[in-house]
């Protein structure tokens, strides 16, 4: 069955995210995997429009944006020496198994590094809700789980502006890194500067009382700003980020957070589900093992990275084997990545179809095991304890 | 005085740790939509042995419970002895009335009777405590309180015809 309609395709997407996404809330799995997998089975239905695109690209564009109008500045700078810390170890035990993997995968350069991006990131926002969900806010590793996250959110949102840069450029080489980088700068430096210096006067510009006309002019910033980003060779995402920044020092933050909510939940879900249309079945065969091979790896230095950070701030093992348990489920961050730049098509594991199948799997299993790491915990611990008592007894 | 730990939890909220004396941790995390939850955990553990989820107007109450501030109304019966002691009674004051346009100070009510002038009302203002220089007008309302002996002793001693049916009880 074909339906040519585009507006009629769209209602039917959103029924199905619906019921999808109320049977998994029932099942307390990520909104974002099911939405995936809504876009996998639709593909079989309709084709994606040029709407559900447009929607789509909104959707990065509003998620990056909230993602900057909630983003913390105040505990980034009281906690700074800690998440960089955290953050840097969790950096180095895995990004560079993603340049591995892509450089064993047949990638280049830029595409190595756009994979080691998505398999280094984990999804603050399903880690988050799991944290709640869990009751586990109050445990001493959860702390750190959160510089970890603040970390790789704010790496990825530079890296993002980064990978995009460079591959406008087209290759990786000192001239050219030099150009992006400094672009990146440059763009950031002006955001900052605008945020320190004109505090005062932006508060009094968005000070609109009128809703239609408040909404209007936020929207207009927004999309400005993604649209400047997206001029001068970086990516829109970055644009929108930086200007969720600057609202964010506002006193209009929550209006603004009211307002633009509805947007950003609807055109991510769109988001999510035209990632999964564009998964190609052709490929998923093939994709599978090689996910699962990535899943676990991946996951293991995800586990170590977190162990050794618990042990640098004298957490237990269990809570540091908690710690690095939490940090398995990718989402959001790696399916915007794996969009961000157009691959060549002659690549023999696409991107976007191995993303697809990683952040499922890490998604979905990443949960679960958030969940049920207690036996785990206690399988590790008590192991360790006969090995020392074995040790430590001669006879 | 044990000391309170304070921590960010960057997406979620804030976390306060207090030690205990027992040696027990209470850490209550207050997140960003206002809920509270406070976990207990026991000595040594890294896990909560129990959580509680308040909402705002719920942990509000609790704490002004713990602290101390919370307004507890006495009880009924000690209410019924409180009140079988004193009375308020509201007096209207008629054009005739013998207290009308005279100075509190001049009428002597309390040496007299023992009752004390708490408020005056007069139309939409309402006088609370009024100084003794006070001059009560016809139509004013007055509110005196006293025991029911001097209560009595005022009326008769002042002529008062109207009394108000007060929404006392």
């Amino acid at each position: 069955m074909i339906v040519n309609e585009s507006v009629l395709s769209l209602g039917i997407s959103l029924l199905a995210l619906f019921i999808a996404g109320l049977l998994a809330t029932r099942i307390n799995q990520s909104l974002t995997a099911v939405f995936i997998v809504v876009g996998m089975i639709l593909q079989n239905f309709f084709p994606v429009t040029i709407i559900t695109e447009f929607i789509a690209t909104l959707g990065i564009i509003f998620m990056l944006f909230m993602f900057g109008l909630e983003f913390s500045v105040g505990s980034l700078v009281n906690n700074q020496r800690k998440i960089f810390f955290s953050g840097i170890y969790d950096l180095i035990f895995n990004f560079p198994l993603g340049l591995l993997i892509g450089w064993l995968l047949g990638y280049d350069l830029i595409q190595s590094l756009l994979l080691a991006g998505i398999i280094y990131v984990t999804s603050s926002v399903i880690v988050a809700k799991s944290i709640i969900d869990l009751k586990r806010s109050a445990n001493p590793e959860t702390e750190y789980i959160l510089n970890v996250l603040i970390f790789e959110d704010m790496f990825i949102a530079t890296f993002l502006a980064f990978i995009v840069g460079i591959s406008n450029y087209g290759q990786i080489d000192a001239k050219g890194a030099f150009i992006v980088i400094l672009k990146t700068s440059v763009f950031f430096a002006f955001f900052i500067v605008l945020a320190k210096t004109s505090n005062k006067f932006i508060n009094k510009i968005i000070d609109i009382e009128h809703t239609e006309l408040f909404v209007i002019l936020i929207l207009s910033i927004i999309v400005l700003s993604a649209g400047a980003a997206s001029y001068v060779g970086l990516s829109e995402a970055i644009g929108a980020f930086l200007a969720g920044l600057l609202l964010s020092e506002t006193k209009q933050r929550h209006r603004i957070s009211e307002a633009i909510k509805p947007f950003q939940q609807f055109s991510t879900a769109i988001f999510f589900v035209a990632f999964g249309m564009s998964i190609d079945y052709k490929h998923i065969g093939g994709m599978i093992p090689v996910g699962i091979f990535i899943f676990i790896l991946s996951s293991f230095s995800k586990v170590y990275g977190g162990y050794f950070i618990g042990g640098k701030y004298a957490l237990s093992k269990r809570a540091g084997l908690r710690l690095g348990l939490s940090l398995i489920p990718r989402g959001e961050f790696s399916i915007i990545l794996a969009g961000a730049i157009s691959m060549n098509p002659g690549v023999p594991y696409p991107i976007k179809s191995l993303t697809g199948v990683y952040v499922l799997l890490s998604a979905i299993l990443g949960s679960i095991i958030m969940k049920e790491s207690d036996w785990f915990i206690k399988w590790f611990i008590e192991r360790k304890d006969t090995e020392v008592k074995q040790t430590k007894d001669p006879f | 005085m044990s000391e309170i730990k304070e921590c960010d939890l960057p997406g979620i909220g804030k976390k306060f740790t207090l030690e205990l004396d027992s040696g027990d941790k209470l850490v209550v995390v207050i997140h960003f939509s206002g809920e509270r939850e406070v976990f207990k955990f026991m000595k040594s553990s890294d896990e909560p042995s129990s959580v509680t989820t308040l909402t705002d107007e719920e942990a509000r109450q609790i704490g002004s419970i713990l602290s101390g501030t919370y307004f507890q109304p006495v009880l009924e019966d000690e209410q019924k002895l409180m009140m079988k002691n004193v009375t308020m009674e509201w007096i209207k004051i008629t054009d005739d009335s013998t207290l009308a346009n005279k100075k509190i100070e001049e009428l002597n009510i309390r040496k007299m009777t023992g009752v004390s002038i708490t408020t005056i009302i007069r139309g939409e203002t309402v006088i609370p405590n009024p100084r003794a220089g006070e001059i009560i007008k016809p139509h004013d309302t007055i509110i005196i309180i006293g025991n029911n002996d001097q209560i009595n002793k005022f009326i008769s001693t002042f002529e008062i015809k109207q009394r108000i049916e007060n929404d006392r009880q």
